[in-house]
C-alpha cells in the first residue's frame, strides 16, 4: 500500500465515529466493506486498463492528505476578473449551497417547491432512497475508488424531487477551496417519476494550493425523468481532482451531463451510466481546455442494459504547453439492448508540440440491431485560417483564440440551457488571453 | 501609395519572383496578366505577408513605410487587403462574427472606437445588401458549404466593410459564371475611388471587361514583361500568352 492509501486507512481508523450516518448500522457496515475494499486494491495506478493513462497513486502520495479543515472566519473569494470562474452562472435565477475545504458552509434553501428535499448529507442518509443511492454497483474497474468516498465521505448533499415535481430553479452547488488537505464528498440525487431538475456546480480555489477533492455523485432517474447537470472544474495549478457521477437511468429518463475542465494539476471525471428500463437517454458531454503541465482525464462508461435506449459523448480538448488530455470511452451494449443507439466522439486539438492526447473509445456490442458509432480525432490549428483572418487585421493571438472558441463550440452546442452555455463560452473565449498571460 | 522595387522572392527555396518593379498611386486600377506560374499569386501572398514567401531582395514602400517589416494583421490594419483566390473554410466561426472581429481589430489598430453591435449590424445590412449577401450566409461558418460565387462575394463584402486603401485581388473571377462575375464586378467597382488603389490580378481578359484597369502590366517568369493600357488585354486575348512563355 502506498504512503497516500495508508494515511486514508488512518483517516477512516481516526474518524468513523464521527463522519455522518455514523449511527445507521447498514452505512457503518457499508463504509467498513468499502474500506476493506480499498484498503485491497489501494489507490488506482497505470497498470490498471482503466486508469492506463492517468496515475492517481503516484500523484496523491506528493499531496498533502490530512483532512481540509472547517473553514473558520470569512471565506475570501478569488477576485472575479482574474478568475473569472467564480462569478460564472450568477446572472441565472437559481439556489446557491456553497461548500468550502468539502463542508457546506451555507444555510440550505428555505423556500423550496412542495415535494423537493435538499438536506445535508448526514440527514440524506437517514432517509429511504438514499441507500440505494450509496449502493450504486459499478461493472468496471474504474468505479473501484468509489469506495475511498463511500468510506470517507462527510458532507455532502441529498436532493429528492417528488413525482412530477419539477425544480422550480438550478440548483447551483459551488465547491471552494480555501486550505490545503483532502476532502470527501457525496452528493445523492433521487427523481422520482417524472420528476425534473438541473444542477450546476463549480469548483475553484479559494486561497489554497494543493489540496484533493474527491467528489462522487449518484443519481438515480425513475421513469421519465429528467436531470440536467452543468459543471466547471478550475481548481488551482497545483490540486488533484476526482469526480465520479454514477446514474441509474428508468425507462424515458433523460440525463444531460457535461463538464468544463480548466483547472487542477490532475483532473479525473469518470461516469458511470446504467440503462435500467428502455427508451432512456444520456449525453455525457464535456470541453477541456489545458495548458502547462496539467493533466485531465475523462473516463466514460455506458452500460446499454436494455434495448431501445441512445447514448451520446462528445469530448472537446484543447492541450497547450505540455499538458496531457485522456479520453476513455466505453459503450457496453448487452445482448438483449437491441435498438441501442450509441455514439462516442473525442476531438482534440494540440497547440504546442510539447502537448499530447491520449484517446481510447471503445466499443463492446453483443447485440446484432443497433448503431454504434465512435471515433477520435487528434488535430493542430489550421494556419491557413490563422493566415486568413490575420490577413483580415485579426491578430495572431486574437485569431488563435477565434479558432479555439470555435473548436470547443460543437460541446457547448449541447447545453440545453443558453444562459449557462453564453457563460461557458465567455469563459472559454477568454482561457487563451489568460493562460498566455500566466506563463509569459 | 505602392512602390515595388526589385523584388525577388522564393518558395520553398525556389526562386518565383525575379525582380518585380511596379508603382501604383492612389486612385488608379492596375491589371497584373500572366500566363500560370509566372508568379502572380506569389506576388500577391508577398504583398500580404504569408508565411514560406519569403523575400530575398528588393523593397516594397507602402504609403512611405517597409510594407516587409510589417507583420500580416499590421499590413491588414494599414489598409492592405487581399482577395483570396481560393477562400479559406473557417468552420465554427460565423461570418458575423468574423467581420465585427476583423472590423473592430483593425479599428482598434488605428485607435478608432470599436463598433458595438447595433452600429455594426447596421453597416453590415448596409454593405451587403447590393452584394446579394443574405442574414443567412452571415449567420453561416465562413466560406463552409458557400458555392463559389458565394465565397466571391462574401470576400468583396469584407473588402466594402473594411474600406481598404490597396485592395489585391487574385483571380477573383475563378469559379465565377458571368452572373456572378457582373455582381462582383459591381462591388468592386462601386468601391474604385480617388483613395484607393487596386491590382487586379488575372488570368483571362473576360474580368477587365468589368473591371476595366488604367494600367495592365504582364508578369512572366516572375518578372514585369510589358506594361501598356487597357487595350493590352485585347491584343493578348488574341494573342494568347505564347509569346511570354517559356
Amino acid at each position: 500500500m502506498t504512503d497516500a492509501a495508508r494515511n486514508f486507512v488512518e483517516t477512516y481508523e481516526r474518524e468513523r465515529d464521527a463522519l455522518p450516518g455514523a449511527g445507521l448500522a447498514w452505512l457503518a457496515a457499508r463504509r467498513a466493506d468499502a474500506l476493506r475494499a480499498f484498503a485491497d486494491a489501494g489507490l488506482p495506478h497505470r497498470r490498471l486498463e482503466d486508469w492506463r493513462y492517468t496515475d492517481l497513486a503516484r500523484a496523491l502520495d506528493k499531496a498533502t492528505l490530512s483532512p481540509a479543515s472547517q473553514p473558520s472566519g470569512v471565506v475570501e473569494l478569488p477576485d472575479a476578473a482574474e478568475r473569472p470562474s467564480i462569478a460564472v452562472f450568477h446572472g441565472i435565477d437559481r439556489h446557491v449551497a456553497i461548500f468550502v475545504n468539502g463542508r457546506l458552509q451555507s444555510d440550505l434553501v428555505a423556500e423550496l417547491p412542495h415535494g423537493v428535499t435538499l438536506v445535508q448529507l448526514a440527514e440524506a442518509l437517514g432517509e429511504p432512497w438514499a441507500r440505494p443511492l450509496v449502493e450504486t454497483k459499478v461493472a468496471t474497474q474504474a468505479g473501484n475508488v468509489i469506495a475511498l468516498n463511500t468510506a470517507l465521505m462527510r458532507d455532502g448533499l441529498g436532493l429528492h424531487v417528488a413525482r412530477g415535481v419539477k425544480l422550480d430553479k438550478p440548483l447551483h452547488l459551488i465547491f471552494l477551496a480555501n486550505d490545503d488537505g483532502a476532502s470527501h464528498m457525496r452528493v445523492l440525487v433521487r427523481l422520482e417519476e417524472g420528476a425534473e431538475a438541473t444542477i450546476f456546480e463549480t469548483h475553484v480555489d479559494a486561497g489554497a494550493r494543493s489540496y484533493f477533492v474527491d467528489l462522487v455523485t449518484d443519481v438515480s432517474l425513475a421513469r421519465g425523468a429528467m436531470l440536467d447537470h452543468v459543471k466547471i472544474q478550475d481548481e488551482s495549478a497545483e490540486a488533484i481532482h476526482l469526480a465520479s457521477l454514477t446514474a441509474e437511468l428508468g425507462a424515458a429518463a433523460k440525463l444531460s451531463s457535461f463538464s468544463l475542465t480548466l483547472g487542477a494539476k490532475l483532473s479525473r471525471n469518470q461516469s458511470f451510466i446504467t440503462f435500467k428500463g428502455e427508451g432512456g437517454e444520456a449525453h455525457v458531454n464535456g470541453a477541456t481546455a489545458l495548458a502547462g503541465s496539467q493533466h485531465g482525464d475523462h473516463f466514460c462508461y455506458v452500460d446499454h442494459a436494455v434495448p431501445h435506449c441512445s447514448s451520446s459523448t462528445l469530448f472537446k480538448t484543447v492541450l497547450d504547453g505540455a499538458s496531457t488530455g485522456v479520453f476513455q470511452g466505453n459503450v457496453m451494449v448487452r445482448p438483449d439492448a437491441q435498438k441501442t443507439d450509441g455514439r462516442q466522439m473525442s476531438n482534440a486539438l494540440l497547440l504546442s508540440r510539447d502537448a499530447s492526447m491520449n484517446a481510447k473509445p471503445e466499443l463492446e456490442i453483443y447485440a446484432d440491431d443497433v448503431q454504434c458509432a465512435h471515433g477520435s480525432t487528434i488535430g493542430e490549428l489550421n494556419r491557413d485560417a490563422i493566415f486568413f483572418l490575420r490577413a483580415r487585421g485579426i491578430d495572431e493571438h486574437t485569431a488563435r483564440q477565434l479558432l479555439i472558441s470555435a473548436f470547443l463550440d460543437e460541446a457547448f452546442e449541447t447545453v440545453s440551457s443558453g444562459a449557462a452555455r453564453d457563460d461557458l463560452r465567455a469563459l472559454a473565449a477568454g482561457w487563451f488571453e489568460r493562460h498566455q498571460e500566466k506563463t509569459s | 501609395m505602392l512602390e515595388i522595387k526589385n523584388l525577388h522572392a522564393t518558395v520553398d527555396g525556389k526562386e518565383i519572383l525575379k525582380g518585380v518593379d511596379l508603382t501604383v498611386e492612389a486612385g488608379s486600377v492596375h491589371a497584373i496578366m500572366g500566363p500560370n506560374g509566372s508568379g502572380k499569386s506569389t506576388l500577391s501572398y508577398v504583398l500580404a505577408g504569408r508565411e514560406g514567401y519569403e523575400v530575398t531582395k528588393g523593397s516594397v514602400t507602402y504609403k512611405g513605410r517597409d510594407l516587409l517589416a510589417m507583420n500580416v494583421d499590421e499590413r491588414a490594419a494599414a489598409g492592405v487587403f487581399l482577395a483570396f483566390q481560393y477562400p479559406i473554410e473557417i468552420p465554427g466561426v460565423t461570418t458575423m462574427t468574423f467581420l465585427k472581429t476583423a472590423l473592430n481589430a483593425q479599428r482598434k489598430a488605428r485607435g478608432e472606437e470599436e463598433l458595438d453591435a447595433p452600429r455594426f449590424l447596421k453597416l453590415v445590412r448596409e454593405k451587403s445588401k447590393p452584394l446579394n449577401v443574405s442574414d443567412d450566409m452571415l449567420k453561416r461558418a465562413l466560406n463552409v458549404g458557400f458555392s463559389g460565387g458565394e465565397k466571391k462575394r462574401a470576400e468583396i463584402l469584407q473588402m466594402a466593410l473594411l474600406e481598404p486603401s490597396l485592395a489585391i485581388l487574385d483571380e477573383t473571377d475563378s469559379g465565377l459564371d458571368i452572373d456572378a462575375l457582373k455582381v462582383v464586378a459591381e462591388g468592386v467597382n462601386s468601391l474604385r475611388s480617388p483613395d484607393r488603389a487596386m491590382i487586379v490580378i488575372t488570368h483571362y481578359q473576360r474580368l477587365l471587361d468589368y473591371i476595366v484597369p488604367d494600367v495592365i502590366h504582364v508578369l512572366s517568369k516572375g518578372k514585369i514583361v510589358r506594361t501598356g493600357g487597357k487595350e493590352l488585354a485585347g491584343e493578348l486575348e488574341r494573342t494568347g500568352y505564347a509569346e511570354f512563355a517559356a
